[in-house]
């Protein structure tokens, strides 16, 4: 038995909107329905629920619970994932682990918020309060701002090569029905460079807008997905995490991050090099993330990101496609959920159902999460999930 | 920077009016804020790991002991990382821009803070910087930074 034993066996996910009319029960209802009538599952067979966090969704401790309450669902294995953006990815993995164990064969994983109304419905228990919030420093946008500042002092910020990552995005949100109506316009370098700077040199391109929508997977054993006379499926082949990398140091080189760590990891679980890599799938809550993942994981070296993106063509029928769904920036971030985002989307791709932006090769897909800040380095949880299809 | 077309904006505040609220303190770091009232800076020291950490906790961060020294340290360092607030949130909508900074002490721990005093256009990464303390309402201060005048500016 092993993560390969389980697979993936649906996605689906709600439009990605602003202001939705849609609560979150009515967003997994919705979910539940696509997934068990797509893959043909009734929902009596449905014997564990992984859910991430939602911004407005867990500050009841007991959100889990109220979900499968109000679905209907009765389940034996029942689990809500804590880790911010890297929530979804890690219910994969924590999916598989249960099922692994003979805890549950058939498990939905849903993820649902709504930024859009607020952002904050939330307790910072943590060292915020007390050591960062007195200073005035603008939450996550902040924190980049100081990591920009750093990356640019090492290595050189080149804004041109963190513009066309923008661009490529917002390109592929055009070809993306469900990504956010108000992003599905073009955008140029210029604007990037010329958008409204927030915390410098984070300026409002980089960042993502807070937006209402749901996705979500049905995982089964790979012996459930033969029982069921399932003919495609895509398969977790490499999965790991690292939280508080080099929180023990007073100091660390803050543009070093857990994923250098993961990366190397999940890739050599599922046996690849990061060269064989087809499609790129990071969570993108700022351009700078994605650039420090393409050093981290190994695509290029370290401070020679720039150079990587300037060289390569990261559309979807390019070298290296990346976020052929728009990313977060560009599809918009649906809260806590928006890990989910970049998930559904390589999930999708590798069912060949990428439509008027599918990637030629869907042998692989490489997708990450990052999941909240650290105190003055980057985030606190890097994630990697390596997926490939099987049919 | 190879591209600012809009040239950064310039910092003139001398001092942001900052919020004088104290914000919640855990239970392990009073002697931190007892201390700022005299405005004395006391880092954590590790005996076990011989190493200082910052932001105060409540073990060793490097092990696994809890028998942490309080060690006033001298509020001096360099700046290692910064960034312009423009959009602020909450008490700090009226104080943009001011500057958020990551400075290393001369001990060998980071602290967020802030950069005051210094415009924009002076602001170079690993410049020299020195403690200044901000009044709060209970008494305990803040300790934020601005440029240290007792060293020489480094020729450019």
């Amino acid at each position: 038995m092993a993560l390969h034993d389980s697979v993936i066996a649906g996605y689906a996910e709600t439009p990605i909107v602003v202001g939705g009319t849609h609560d979150l029960f009515e967003m997994h209802a919705d979910l539940t329905e696509d997934l068990l009538t797509g893959a043909g599952v009734d929902k009596a067979e449905v014997d564990g629920l992984v859910m991430a966090s939602s911004l407005t969704g867990t500050p009841t401790p007991f959100w889990a619970q109220s979900v499968a309450e109000m679905l209907g669902l009765e389940v034996d294995f029942l689990d809500q994932v804590q880790l911010g953006g890297c929530g979804p990815v890690g219910a994969v993995a924590r999916a598989a682990m249960a099922i692994d164990a003979g805890l549950c064969e058939i498990v939905l994983l849903l993820n649902a918020d709504r930024a859009s109304l607020s952002m904050d419905t939330w307790t910072d228990m943590s060292f915020g309060p007390e050591w960062v919030h007195p200073y005035g420093q603008m939450g996550t946008p902040g924190a980049f701002g100081l990591l920009s500042s750093r990356y640019d002092h090492e290595y050189g910020l080149d804004l041109e090569a963190l513009g066309k990552l923008a661009v490529t995005q917002r390109g592929h949100a055009m070809l993306n029905k469900k990504a956010c109506a108000k992003l599905r316009t073009p955008i140029t370098v210029e604007d990037y460079l010329n958008s409204r700077m927030i915390s410098e040199p984070i300026r409002l391109l980089d960042c993502v807008m807070p937006c209402d929508g749901g996705n979500g997977l049905l995982m089964m054993s790979r012996r459930a997905a033969r029982r069921k006379g399932l003919e495609k499926f895509v398969v977790p082949i490499g999965y790991a995490e690292r939280t508080n990398h080099n929180g023990s140091d007073p100091l660390p080189d803050v543009t070093d991050t857990g994923h250098r760590i993961a990366g190397a990891k999940a890739l050599a679980q599922a046996g690849l090099a990061v060269s064989e890599i087809k499609s790129f799938h990071p969570y993108d809550d700022f351009l700078l993330a994605i650039m420090l993942q393409l050093e981290m994981f190994g695509f290029c070296g370290k401070g020679e990101g720039a150079q990587f993106i300037s060289k390569t063509d990261f559309r979807f029928d390019g070298d290296l496609p990346l976020n052929t769904g728009g990313g977060q920036i560009s599809a918009g971030q649906v809260g806590a959920a928006g890990g989910g985002t970049n998930l559904v989307e390589a999930v999708r791709q590798l069912f060949d159902d990428g439509g008027a932006r599918q990637v030629r090769d869907t042998s692989n897909a490489l997708v990450t999460g990052i999941g909240w800040i650290g105190y003055g380095r980057n985030w606190c949880t890097s994630a990697a999930l390596v997926l490939t299809p099987d049919r | 920077m190879k591209t600012r077309p809009d040239g950064g904006v310039a910092v003139d505040h001398q001092a942001p009016d900052f919020p004088s609220e104290p914000t919640p303190r855990s239970t392990f770091t009073k002697e931190y804020w007892a201390a700022t009232r005299e405005r004395r800076l006391l880092v954590q020291y590790s005996a076990e790991t011989e190493r200082f950490q910052f932001f105060p906790q409540p073990i060793s961060q490097g092990g696994a002991r809890r028998d942490l020294q309080w060690r006033e340290v001298e509020p001096v360092g360099e700046l290692f990382a910064y960034t312009v607030t423009h959009l602020a949130q909450g008490a700090f909508r009226g104080s943009v821009p001011y500057v958020v900074a990551t400075v290393t002490l001369d001990v060998g721990v980071r602290m967020i803070s802030n950069l005051v005093d210094c415009p924009a256009e002076r602001i170079v990464i690993g410049m020299r910087v020195r403690g200044t303390w901000l009044p709060l309402s209970d008494g305990t201060h803040l300790l934020q930074f601005r440029p240290d005048e007792t060293v020489a500016e480094v020729a450019s």
